[in-house]
């Protein structure tokens, strides 16, 4: 039986020196710009607020909102980000958005600043055979673990399952495996998420 | 120490902490500023670089000299590379910082260390003593972004210099800095006196100590006595508040002996409280780290209404205070409050009059506000997030450090 072996991640920002403030030069950054960048605006910054009811989801929006966008602030809010395997994919739903609509874009906005990650996995040293080691295992670490295996991995390797689910079924867990990759992580803290995967694995 | 700080972080981070340190073995750091008393960069120094050491980095801090010529230069050039003047750098300037950054070469043995952090631009020349295969950090704790051009142009050639820039947020890195830059923003100390837990009973004698009544309302705003943190302007919207509410106004600072300008904004805010027995203009110490502490805690709602800030760090300590903060929408506060969430971001007088009341008048809100306050710096603003941020830079830095030259060797 395979074993799974609990990860983290830390990570840092750094600026990419590129800004807009148009939304035509926004739209030009975000079809060039490296998937660490599109990761840190869309992912990382979850991160950040996702303990609190926050108006939208991502820099992007807000920064939509902020400029008299709200039309394109709530659409890319609305952007499913669990469900998309890959980076890429979220990328061309995206400038999609915002090609489709007559939107001005030469209107001058306040200054969008892009800002890619600067990501560092380290292994915990805590591994699982079975399903009662991962309860025990997924005791032990932080949220930035569960970040790492329930949201970067799952990008990083273009997977439509998380980590923690691609295991669980490997294992025959596959209830387990699918109610766990059914979470909204979105709509909740990651210290819920903790206790709801906790009860999910108990059940 | 590190485990002192277990129970403000999340289960998991001490533990990465150690294993992402476990990586830098070996590496020895230097931290160069101008002073080791005093001031935001010191205060994190202090704390930082014990921890780094803990961590198994050896990690070092060095303080550069000068005299008071020195330091007058100096900081002429942090106040033009805030924001022009109407009298540039001279010439008589740019030699007096060359010539001290000299003398400093030979006194800040920076050659052991494979990274140097220089903080600030008063150190910002030594860079000229860099040696191959070592890795020089120029971390600014100031706003850049529009500076007079004339001195940031004296500036620049040291700053790309570097192998990299920390910023604390984007809007602050001026277009003309051409290394990678990282963004970082600076970070309280939940250990400190400032911010460490009090008991109620010295918080109440505290306030009684300073006249202040333990059963009124309070509206705090802590700053120097500084134009650019609108004291006048505070001092207005509590007028509108107090119309419709009983409440106090406390406006703690202080100003150095030497700050001409500061004991002036201090005799005019005196002016402008006028006979209010319920607006309280107190000048501490600068070392009065526990009354603050005191006042922050007594208030009910603070305030930070300044015109322009560096970071405006004494938000995040009014919200760990589990406080709701009504700050201005600018800079470094517009990072640290969500507005409606933590507290409220506001663009005027009326504006901050407005959310003062509405926060006076409900305790829920009140209640609800600070929670989110508090967790927000918990999880975003305290040291050992930027203890975190640092390590990931040294190693992104090291990673990426090609072989020194051995030029002695060289074929």
């Amino acid at each position: 039986m395979s074993e799974f072996r609990f990860r983290s991640e830390l990570w840092t920002a750094q600026y990419t020196g590129v800004k807009a403030n148009t939304l035509g030069s926004f739209l030009k950054a975000l079809k060039e710009l490296d998937d660490d960048t599109i990761y840190y605006h869309l992912y990382r910054n979850m991160f950040e607020y996702h303990f609190f009811p926050t108006d939208y989801w991502n820099s992007f929006s807000y920064w939509f909102a902020e400029n008299g966008f709200p039309v394109l602030a709530e659409k890319f809010s609305a952007i499913d980000l669990i469900g998309c395997v890959c980076l890429a994919d979220i990328r061309e739903e995206m400038v999609r958005i915002l090609e489709r609509e007559g939107y001005s874009f030469d209107k001058l906005c306040k200054p969008f600043y892009f800002i890619r990650t600067v990501r560092k996995v380290v292994d915990l040293g805590i591994t699982a055979r079975n399903l009662s080691e991962f309860r025990e295992g997924l005791r032990r670490v932080g949220i930035h673990s569960l970040f790492y295996h329930l949201i970067t991995s799952r990008l990083v390797h273009c997977s439509p399952m998380n980590d923690f689910s691609r295991w669980l079924a490997e294992i025959g867990e596959e209830k387990k495996a699918e109610e766990i990759n059914s979470i909204d992580l979105f709509s909740t803290s990651l210290y819920r998420v903790k206790e709801e995967i906790l009860k999910i694995l108990e059940s | 120490m590190l485990e002192e700080y277990a129970r403000f972080t999340d289960s998991g981070t001490l533990r990465e902490l150690e294993l992402i340190a476990r990586k830098l073995r070996g590496v020895k750091v230097l931290h160069v500023n101008s002073t080791k008393v005093g001031g935001g960069v010191a205060e994190i120094l202090h704390r930082l670089v014990p921890l780094m050491n803990e961590l198994g980095i050896e990690c070092h801090w060095e303080v550069i000299r000068g005299d008071e010529n020195f330091f007058r230069v100096t900081k002429k050039i942090h106040n033009l590379l805030h924001m022009p003047d109407k009298v540039s750098l001279s010439y008589e300037d740019i030699l007096t910082y060359m010539r001290y950054t000299y003398e400093n070469l030979s006194r800040v043995d920076t050659d052991p260390y494979d990274i140097v952090f220089i903080h600030d631009p008063q150190p910002l020349g030594l860079i000229v003593k860099k040696r191959p295969g070592q890795r020089w950090v120029w971390r600014c704790h100031i706003d850049v972004s529009s500076p007079d051009e004339e001195t940031w142009r004296f500036v620049e050639t040291f700053v790309n210099g570097y192998d990299a820039a920390i910023f604390h947020i984007p809007e602050f890195v001026k277009d003309g800095v051409r290394v990678p830059t990282f963004i970082i923003p600076p970070s309280i100390d939940p250990l400190h006196d400032k911010n460490r837990e009090l008991e109620r009973d010295f918080v109440v004698s505290t306030l009684e100590r300073l006249g202040i009544d333990p059963g009124k309302p309070i509206v705090l705003q802590v700053s120097r006595f500084d134009r650019l943190k609108d004291p006048f302007g505070v001092i207005e919207a509590y007028r509108i508040v107090k119309r419709r509410m009983d409440c106090q106004l406390v406006l703690a600072g202080s100003f150095a002996s030497d700050d001409p300008e500061g004991e002036e904004v201090y005799r005019e805010v005196l002016k402008a409280k006028g006979e209010d027995p319920d607006i309280h203009v107190l000048n501490l110490p600068p070392d009065s780290h526990l009354e603050i502490n005191a006042l922050q805690r007594a208030a009910a709602v603070v305030v930070q209404k300044s015109i322009r800030e560096g970071f405006g760090l004494v938000v995040s300590e009014g919200m760990w205070k589990g406080k709701p903060v009504v700050g201005s929408n600018i800079g470094g506060i517009r990072r640290q409050i969500i507005h409606g969430i933590t507290g409220y971001l506001v663009n005027s007088t009326e504006g901050t009059a407005f959310r003062v009341k509405q926060l006076l008048a409900d305790g829920d809100l009140r209640r609800r506000l600070g929670e989110n306050a508090r967790e927000r710096v918990r999880h975003s603003f305290l040291i050992i997030r930027h203890l975190k941020d640092y390590l990931i830079v040294l190693l992104t830095l090291l990673e990426g450090r090609e072989k020194p030259v051995d030029l002695l060797h060289a074929p």
